[in-house]
């Protein structure tokens, strides 16, 4: 199987929640003198999950809060190592989690496009060559050297965007993102995303609004208490799930 | 193409390095930003980083400076030379620490290396050094103190700091990532052992039995290591040296062995 874009082995992300609040040296040494250990429940957010995603797939994930949706994608990102199972990623991925991840709300416009481009890996050179197409793109105008501290949400989205997207990814990974920003902003990322799914981009999105996922997917994966209750046609998977609501 | 499998991956210890220096870039613009960060609001600007170590010192050397006229001349010298050895390592430390427990907020929303805080606090730290030595040699032209060839050392001296402070950084870093009080119980500890190293007074007023003690102190071979070639204007003798390096890498390789370790439960836990 060489066109597999993402694949998953019995995958399970487990965390540890301690019942008595904050962990500190001193709380240890008490519970020590006293003989009693720190007690845990250890709880899954994703349990023992498998599936795999073809390259040029588009597959939507649903499902209620805490499902593990956001868990989910985060593993797939690397951001959190599963702590059993097997997460395979072939391509580069572009993690659209969290717009502007480690903007400073201190530096301009211009200054964090080379911040956030950094974070997602790439080098200064790469993105001074970049600049110009994710100035114009993310349409912030003039206030590209303003300090983000003067934007509005919107105008963060746009440019965090603009960054994360500037150049094709393998895999594009979506956390309810697409609706934030004006009508003008959301039509210009779609298209956007709809270009990369022609040209054969690996996509995958979390969303509450199950028109924007048939829209853009394929198939469809339900999750449940971090299981998958579900995978399949879009159409099948949303309208089980929409049945399971009423 | 790139692929990522999480059940096949170099050895932390290794996997860490080969990210840190592809996200170098990070790094440097992190070290930048910091330095932007703290000096764009004041007037001073860099001026501000000259002076806080001159300011310290021209009230510290009217308070003690008499009381030892006669074991330490240029009194000034021996104290900020010794000072910036000290807050070199101990800002380190804590801004590392900070920056993990506060900052590190990023570090469960997308993918960078886990040391790449660290790393910067160190880089950050090196940067506030060097440009306190420009206070210093102010000081040392205004006392008409001698600079000698000793003064090649230095380099040396620096990297050795360097080597230590973030070792000492990764150790703290990943123990104030599961226990939140070793923030506050380090700074206590820096407190007591700021006056159990001799900075402010020479070695030589200590009782012979508490100098036995400070011989396991390894902050004062760090300090020692980097003002005897500007105080004494001597090369650090060989033995001196040897156990600074060796005491820096050790804790190095004990600090990264820790942190990779334990990094991949950071994203977890923080
Ligand atoms: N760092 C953490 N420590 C402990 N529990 C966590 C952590 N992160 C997530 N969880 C838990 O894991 C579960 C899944 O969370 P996740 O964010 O994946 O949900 P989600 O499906 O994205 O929900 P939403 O629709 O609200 O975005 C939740 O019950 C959450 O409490
Ligand atoms: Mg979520």
């Amino acid at each position: 199987m060489n066109n597999i874009a993402i694949q998953l082995d019995n995958v399970t992300v487990r965390f540890r929640i301690p019942h008595e609040k904050i962990p500190t040296l001193q709380e240890y040494a008490i519970r020590w003198l006293k003989r009693r250990s720190v007690s845990f429940t250890d709880f899954n957010a994703l349990d023992n999950i498998s599936f795999s995603i073809k390259q040029g797939e588009t597959v939507g994930i649903i499902g209620a809060n805490g499902a593990g949706k956001s868990t989910l994608l985060k593993v797939i990102s690397r951001v959190i190592r599963p702590t059993q199972g097997r997460v395979f990623l072939r391509g580069r991925i572009a993690p659209l989690l969290e717009l502007g991840a480690g903007f400073d709300y201190e530096m301009t416009g211009r200054e964090n496009i080379f911040l956030n481009g950094a974070v997602l890996g790439f080098s200064r050179k790469e993105m001074a060559a970049r600049l110009d197409g994710i100035v114009e793109f993310s349409g912030i105008g003039n206030f590209i050297d303003a300090p983000i501290r003067t934007y509005s949400s919107g105008m963060v989205a746009r440019l965090g965007f603009a960054v994360a997207t500037d150049i094709q990814p393998e895999v594009l990974i979506i956390d309810e993102i697409l609706s934030v920003g004006d009508a003008d902003f959301q039509k210009k990322s779609a298209a956007r995303i709809l270009e990369y799914y022609n040209n054969g981009s690996t996509i995958l999105v979390v969303s509450h609004n199950p028109n924007s996922i048939k829209q853009l997917c394929t198939y469809a994966i339900w999750l449940e208490h971090g299981i998958i209750k579900m995978m399949g046609s879009v159409d099948d998977v949303i309208n089980n799930y929409s049945l399971s609501l009423v | 193409m790139i692929e990522y499998d999480s059940a096949n991956r170099p050895p932390a210890v290794i996997d860490e390095f080969i990210q840190l220096i592809h996200y170098r870039d990070l790094i440097f613009l992190m070290v930048g930003n910091i330095l932007k960060n703290r000096y764009k609001r004041s007037v001073l600007g860099i001026f501000w980083m000259l002076l806080n170590p001159l300011l310290q010192t021209v009230v510290l050397t009217i308070a003690f400076g008499t009381m030892f006229k006669s074991s330490l001349p240029n009194y000034a010298v021996y104290l900020l030379s010794g000072l910036l050895a000290w807050n070199f390592i101990t800002q380190t430390t804590q801004y590392a620490m900070g920056a993990m427990a506060y900052g590190g907020g990023l570090l469960k929303r997308i993918y960078i290396p886990r040391a790449t805080y660290i790393v910067a606090a160190v880089g950050n730290g090196l940067i506030n050094l060097l440009v306190s030595i420009g206070s210093l040699v102010i000081i040392i032209l205004f006392l008409a103190h001698p600079i000698t060839v000793a003064w090649l050392f230095l380099p040396v001296s620096i990297l050795i700091l360097t080597i230590f402070s973030l070792g000492l950084a990764l150790l703290l870093s990943t123990a104030s990532v599961f226990f939140t009080d070793t923030v506050d119980i380090y700074q206590v500890l820096v407190q007591a052992l700021f006056f159990l190293t001799p900075i402010m007074y020479p070695a030589s007023i200590l009782p012979a039995e508490l100098s036995q003690v400070l011989a396991l102190n390894p902050f004062v071979i760090l300090i020692e290591i980097f003002r005897i070639p500007i105080y004494t204007n001597h090369f650090p003798d060989f033995n001196l040296v040897i156990s600074a390096i060796s005491l820096a890498l050790i804790t190095l390789v004990a600090g990264w062995i820790l942190f990779t370790s334990k990094a991949d439960q950071l994203a977890y836990r923080l």
